[in-house]
């Protein structure tokens, strides 16, 4: 529980976060009021296709707070300052604080979980304020199901992109790879047009719990358990190099 | 000791190439957009290869990975200039070289000497692997040589200007990360979203601008930018953005 807590206030501290907290909160929030905006012209037209979509897809691409905020929570571990500064390297000192590297990983998810859940939470009132204050009776039906796959994808998305980071010990990568996946061009929907293998990647299975695919494939549940499926196997992966590898290095 | 301005300046430009090229992310990268870029033509080629042929000529399937591309050159840009910060680089560069205008668009001038053969060689190969496995499909003898040695350059100039941009931002900001969130962030989710909310201004964008640099002619859609006023455009973002790294850059404490 220490070590929780430990892992909670070195991630507030951390100058970056509030990048991720803005992006987290605000951007879903202005992505469904301008996506609002759009669909009240086509609402006036009739000719309004996508409406149920209109607050989802704001939080679809929201995401990108908690990735900064998974990437974040382990690169400014391996940080390398200058040698005025004692050369950086937070990774050595907490780990001898937290010997076991088993209990370090896991309060850190835990923490990485916690603020990914609670950051989740206020974007969905953001953006169902704002739908709603645009649409009026319009606005899309935000059903609990829906919200808690919400929840869970906006989790699993930080969860992967510190289970990466784990590995890659740096966070250009995993940035560059997830922020690009999340957006309008990604790499599983590109493939997913190659093969139909790709559909099962975690990116695309994560949105079948809340997005109505016009090529749906998962039902929300099943994609929900296939994101997580991923997540346990690059959790094993991550904490076996984790535990092997030598820190300084 | 006095030096001559322009051995001065070669020596600089000495300096910079030497520390580019002799830093390990920077061919890590570039390494990685090349396999990344196969890849992605092997993948489009196959959707080409399945969809309805003759639709699409050579050139679109092998220049589609562009979007993907620019991606690596903004990673490239970044890792250049924010390089001098993440170990107190920056104080040694200063040290030696006191001019730091003159340092900083040395690097910028070093950076696109090292980008441009890069990218062509990248956007080639793309679309020279497009072009050997589509050969056989009726669509490959539609192919200007001339239209395609133009795309060629207009998407090699297009990712040096990036490139160029992303440095000037890194230099702005400092630390990889915000620069990489805010550019990615930009050139990935608000730029696509803007396209459909701010029509009228969409094609003043940076990346828009720098789209029609590399577009190639089609008759199905108006090109409502020549290639050359789409560089002039993003030409123009670009120094803007490289005159305020600069201006901020020498009035800043390192």
């Amino acid at each position: 529980m220490r070590a929780f807590n430990a892992e909670l206030s070195k991630l507030f501290s951390l100058p970056g976060i509030w990048l991720a907290f803005l992006i987290g909160v605000f951007a879903p929030a202005v992505i469904a009021a301008l996506d609002s905006i759009a669909q009240q012209e086509e609402i006036i037209a009739g000719v309004s296709t996508r409406l149920s979509e209109v607050g989802y897809i704001g939080l679809a691409l929201g995401v990108q707070g908690v990735i900064i905020l998974g990437v974040l929570a382990v690169s400014s571990e391996y940080l390398t300052e200058s040698s005025e500064s004692g050369g950086g390297g937070q990774i050595t000192t907490s780990l001898t604080v937290i010997p076991s590297r088993l209990h370090f990983l896991l309060a850190k998810a835990g923490a990485v979980t916690v603020i990914s859940i609670l950051l989740c939470i206020v974007a969905i009132m953001t953006t169902v304020s704002a739908t709603h204050l645009i649409l009026g009776e319009y606005a899309p039906a935000f059903e609990w199901p829906r919200l808690i796959g919400v929840v869970c994808y906006w989790t699993f998305t930080a969860l992967l992109a510190f289970g990466i980071t784990v590995l890659t010990k740096n966070g250009i990568i995993p940035l560059a790879v997830l922020i690009i996946n999340t957006s309008v061009v990604s790499f599983s929907f590109l493939l997913s047009k190659v093969t139909k293998l790709a559909l099962y990647l975690p990116d695309r299975a994560g949105l079948e719990m809340f997005m109505f695919m016009s090529d749906r494939f998962l039902t929300p549940f099943k994609g929900g358990l296939v994101m997580f499926a991923w997540l346990v196997v690059l959790f094993i992966v991550a904490t076996i190099v984790f535990h092997r590898r030598d820190v300084a290095s | 000791m006095s030096v001559s301005p322009s051995r001065k300046i070669t020596q600089i430009l000495g300096a910079e190439l030497e520390k580019l090229v002799t830093l390990p992310s920077i061919w890590l990268t570039l390494i990685g957009i090349f396999i990344l870029n196969l890849v992605l033509a092997t993948a489009f080629t196959s959707i080409g290869l399945q969809g309805a042929a003759g639709t699409q000529s050579i050139l679109n399937i092998g220049l589609a990975s562009m979007g993907y591309l620019q991606a690596g050159f903004i990673i490239l840009g970044i890792v250049a200039t924010c390089s001098e910060y993440a170990g107190g680089q920056i104080r040694t560069t200063l040290t030696t070289i006191p001019w730091r205008g003159l340092q900083l668009s040395t690097k910028h001038l070093a950076l696109a000497i090292i980008t441009i053969p890069v990218a062509f060689i990248i956007v080639a190969s793309g679309v020279l692997y497009t072009f050997f496995m589509m050969r056989d499909t009726a669509v490959g003898f539609k192919t200007d040589t001339m239209i395609m040695i133009k795309t060629l350059v207009g998407a090699t100039g297009y990712l040096t200007l990036t490139t160029l941009l992303s440095a000037a931002i890194g230099a702005l900001l400092r630390r990889t990360t915000p620069a990489l969130v805010v550019l990615l962030g930009y050139y990935f989710i608000v730029s696509p979203l803007s396209r459909d909310f701010l029509p009228s201004i969409k094609n003043y964008s940076p990346d828009m601008a720098g789209y029609y640099m590399y577009m190639p002619p089609s008759s199905d859609e108006i090109n409502v930018l020549t290639p050359m006023q789409g560089t002039s455009i993003l030409m123009l973002w670009t120094l803007i953005f490289i005159t305020v790294a600069i201006v901020v850059y020498r009035k800043r404490d390192a």
